[in-house]
């Protein structure tokens, strides 16, 4: 597999090292994150005129769904402001590491433990995507909702970070956490060691264990033997310890870590599951004509609310993983003799993250583009108070692009469907199954493809 | 140590600009404009309800509307309507010339109880003589708004006012109905004309024609227009369109207990129905329109329509009754 | 041996690419036979309410000249039609009427265009112009995706 390693220019490696891009970027995002805060507690009630929710589930989803995941997967999570407030604490600095009088880096703030093994896992982040997809009516609507969110995250994440090591708020408990990692595995974009034999001789391991130039994996991982994108968060910290220069950031063929059969697990194929029927059911409450669904999802506490979580969670956890399950059990008696079926179900279920990211992406293609104008008002009057910062808080509503949204949407799921196809061929030949393996869960993957058509362009 | 610092200060700007929005916040508050939100009156309506003023000063106002689209005036013609779009505040100056206690209230239907969404500005200054006012027409005349009024017999089809311009024609003057007729249902005058020996050749659908045409000569298109566009905006929500006592609110309404009504309990009139419209004067109509409905969901429209106002509304109203070819 | 069955293997490939090319093809603009229909006019009321219409879905046929009665019932509502960018508000109380001819075939989503309540941006019903077989095309082409995918790509 060929790749392109950009840290090979001059430029780019400097650009990366450097700690200054990444802060202002960083200052960027925690400014408007503060403003979004601000806006949802004080601003006004009315959702598409609060900063809070147009930047935040408009502005900033449009950025991380249609550009920032599909190119450089977690790449947001380098400049993301949720745990910037824990880590600085921790670390006691903004820049980089701080040497006290012998010369050394300070220790960190906090008591450091380590995660539990028992949590070790994304099942909690499947559980807090989940939590917030129930209540997802009214936090995408009520700013007062939005606040209440963006204030428990921010105040766990601080918490998190003054209890245990390093990044464990966003590698185990972040919502969004949990699908940006999964779909990084398809991303074009990666960084890994480019002589893996020049870290295994190294004993210090400071992309680890942190150095004077930076700090130590805050996603507790070693550099040295990664090889898939789920966890890492391209902070860069690796490529400003490593003393012998080995870290590169490439480019490569998009879902290579797809086929990597290293590292599959269970609460990852779930994940993709709980993505794939998440965009199904969003397409259908959100984008849908039924006003009935949308009142359910709505009042919250109400008995249609909860025939409403008991439809989705049933839907996202046993009907769409369910029938997965049926097409691997099809699947293994079509390719006698089949892999343990522990085995083919985990695997397999890679396949879906192409099709999730394509349905997720068609979704927010409709979403966005139909609720972008909202934008200008919003940055003139951000709370909803009367002002007019940038001259724009007249300017009214228009739904920009509406024919070119469903052929797109077409486009993007044709094209999920495809790669997933491939995918789906390639880990059932790595099983040893052959096409007769994966045949079913095509079908599978092609219902959910049809599903998506129908409610997004039906 | 340097870039330790210079990173401190940039996140102190990341940090404190955000913040000036507070401090933003605070001059706005102490700027003297009076913020009013507005809210459907199921969850509190204006807020606050109660201004006060200064007569001969100005009062800046600030309509924020925190759900659906409302609006705001002020009763008895002294503010024009103004939109307060929901995350759009609007400012706007008053001033007030006389003291006195002035109504406000929303001008954009917002739920079945948007009508109670009113408040009041307290206007205080030097006393002035206070204007005179005229007591109502059904007040003087002493009528029961209540009591039903049907007319014994109504006419066999809607009586037209161009069919009646042509029975004139062929009438003397002395018998036409002439002088104040805002005391004096249809039913009253057509009886009176039934009676006229002068008009024994004539049909019963001929005089209630002749009627119509009364009716329609003691008003004026200006009026007719003025008040279709009245009944449209404050009326048809529960009335209909039509003024069949069918409009989208009707469901709504509440059923008054044991009180006799013009019309069925738990519906707004039917504008439409001839026997119950053509026995009715104008001043009982001007008088339900003032006093509303005690308790039947018809608000009382008193402190709202001026004079003029109310009975340009009196006369479009009874264009759904009869027939004016210049409001259908 | 093996580099006449190369090439031969290479040229079978691009021969499946180009089928599948023109399959593509076919399947985006291929007309599809239709019943026989006579354009008409349509009327359809439509209540609106926080947050639905009622009807919610729609149907006419191409070149119907087709009125949308927009009858609020409890706000100010508005309907915007995606497609004919065209937009109606009403108060309710005042039905306001939006006349157009359906020359655009397709389905087209409307959504209210007057903020009415927290669920505004979902108020969304649709209009479907004619067989609304987009999704049906939509739905060959992934079919045809998966199968080049499966069986082509790369092999």
């Amino acid at each position: 597999m060929s790749t392109l390693d950009l840290t090979a220019h001059p430029t780019i490696k400097r650009l990366l090292r450097s700690r200054w891009p990444q802060l202002i970027l960083q200052l960027i995002a925690l400014a408007g994150f503060l403003v979004a805060l601000l806006a949802s507690w004080l601003g006004t009630p009315i959702g598409n005129h609060n900063f809070a929710i147009v930047v935040v589930w408009i502005a900033w989803w449009a950025l991380l769904m249609l550009l920032l995941v599909p190119a450089l997967g977690r790449g947001w999570c380098s400049v993301c402001p949720l745990p910037l407030a824990g880590e600085w604490l921790q670390r006691g600095s903004l820049l980089g590491p701080r040497l006290d009088v012998s010369g050394r880096p300070r220790p960190p703030l906090g008591l450091g433990r380590r995660w539990p093994a028992r949590l070790r896992n994304i099942w909690l982040q499947n559980g807090t995507f989940l939590l917030l997809a129930l209540f997802s009516a009214v936090v995408l609507t009520q700013p007062s909702a939005t606040g209440l969110v963006l204030t428990v995250i921010i105040l766990v994440a601080v918490i998190v970070s003054l209890v245990f090591e390093r990044r464990a708020f966003c590698r185990y408990l972040c919502p969004v956490g949990g699908f940006i990692g999964l779909y990084a595995q398809a991303a074009p974009l990666e960084v890994r060691v480019t002589d893996p034999a020049i870290c295994t001789a190294h004993t210090d391991k400071s992309c680890y264990v942190g150095s004077a130039e930076g700090y130590g994996c805050p996603w507790d991982l070693f550099p040295g033997s990664l090889t898939k994108n789920t966890y890492c968060g391209t902070c860069m910290e690796c490529l400003r310890t490593c003393p012998y220069d080995n870290v590169a950031v490439r480019l490569r063929a998009p879902g290579s870590d797809l086929l990597n059969p290293s590292g599959r697990r269970l609460d990852e194929a779930y994940k993709a599951f709980i993505m794939l029927g998440g965009a199904i059911a969003y397409s259908a409450v959100m984008l849908g004509p039924w006003g009935g669904l949308k009142t359910a999802a709505f009042e919250i506490g109400s008995l249609p609310w909860l025939a409403y979580v008991g439809g989705l969670l049933a839907f996202v956890l046993l009907v769409l993983p369910g029938s997965f399950l049926l097409a691997v059990v099809l699947g293994r008696r079509l390719a006698r003799p089949a892999p343990p079926l522990m085995k083919t179900f985990v695997s397999l279920a890679y396949a879906f993250v192409p099709l999730g990211l394509a349905a997720w992406i068609a979704f927010s293609l409709s979403f966005v583009l139909t609720n972008l104008s909202y934008l200008w008002p919003v940055v003139s009057d951000p709370m909803g108070w009367g002002w007019n910062l940038l001259g724009t808080a007249a300017l009214n509503w228009h739904p920009y692009l509406t024919s070119f949204v469903p052929p797109l949407q077409a486009l993007v799921l044709a094209g999920g469907l495809g790669w997933t196809a491939v995918t789906a061929r390639r880990i059932a030949e790595q099983l040893g199954g052959g096409l007769r393996l994966a045949w079913p869960t095509l079908l599978v993957a092609l219902a959910s493809t049809v599903g998506v058509l129908w409610l997004l362009l039906g | 140590m340097k870039a330790h610092s210079l990173a401190l200060l940039l996140l102190g700007v990341a940090l404190g600009l955000p913040l000036t929005l507070l401090a933003a916040r605070g001059l706005q508050s102490r700027s003297g404009v009076v913020e009013v939100h507005a809210r459907v009156a199921e969850t509190g309506g204006w807020t606050p309800e109660t201004l006060s003023a200064v007569a001969g000063k100005p009062l800046r106002l600030r309509l924020i509307s925190d759900d659906v689209v409302h609006g705001f005036a002020i009763g008895q013609g002294q503010a024009a309507p103004l939109d307060v779009e929901p995350g759009r505040p609007v400012e706007t100056t008053l001033t007030f010339s006389r003291p006195g206690r002035y109504v406000f209230f929303c001008t954009r239907w917002c739920g079945p109880n948007h009508w109670r969404m009113r408040g009041t500005i307290e206007v205080s200054g030097p006393e002035v003589s206070p204007e005179p006012a005229s007591a109502p027409l059904y007040l003087t005349l002493g009528l029961d708004l209540d009591a039903p009024h049907p007319a014994d017999l109504p006419p066999a089809e809607r009586p037209s006012a161009s069919r009646g311009a042509q029975v004139s024609q062929s009438m003397p003057a002395t018998v036409l109905p002439s002088g104040n007729l805002r005391s004096e249902s249809p039913a009253q005058v057509w009886r009176r004309l039934r009676e006229a020996p002068e008009t024994a050749a004539m049909t019963d659908q001929e005089l209630w024609d002749l009627v119509a045409y009364t009716w329609r000569s003691a008003t004026t298109t200006e009026a007719l227009v003025e008040g279709r566009a009245l009944y449209a905006s404050n009326c048809a929500a529960c009335h209909g369109e039509g003024g069949a006592g069918d409009g989208v609110m009707a469901p709504s309404m509440p059923a008054p207990a044991g009180m006799e009504i013009g019309h069925a309990a738990g519906s707004p009139a039917n504008f439409r129905d001839s026997q119950r419209m053509l026995g009715a004067s104008s001043a009982i109509l001007q008088g339900k329109i003032l006093r509303g409905g005690m308790g039947t969901g018809m608000p009382y429209w008193g402190p709202i329509f001026t004079e003029a106002q109310t009975w340009a509304l009196v006369d479009y109203l009874w264009s759904r009754s009869m027939d004016y070819e210049e409001v259908r | 041996m093996t580099v006449v069955g190369n090439l031969l293997a290479s040229r079978k490939r691009w021969a499946a690419w180009a089928v599948v090319a023109l399959a593509a093809l076919i399947l985006a603009w291929a007309p599809l036979p239709s019943a026989a229909y006579a354009a008409s006019a349509r009327t359809f009321r439509i209540e609106a309410r926080s947050f639905a219409y009622t009807p919610g879905t729609l149907r006419v046929n191409p070149g119907d000249r087709v009125t949308l009665e927009l009858v609020p019932m409890d706000y100010v509502h508005g309907l915007y039609l995606e497609g004919y960018d065209l937009d109606v508000k009403a108060d309710p109380g005042q039905t306001a009427r939006l006349t157009f001819t359906a020359d655009r075939s397709g389905t087209f989503r409307f959504r209210c265009s007057v903020t009415c309540g927290a669920l505004h941006p979902f108020m969304i019903g649709k209009l479907t112009v004619g067989s609304g077989s987009l999704w049906l095309r939509a739905a060959g082409l992934s079919l045809l995706a998966a199968l080049a995918g499966f069986l082509l790509w790369r092999r």
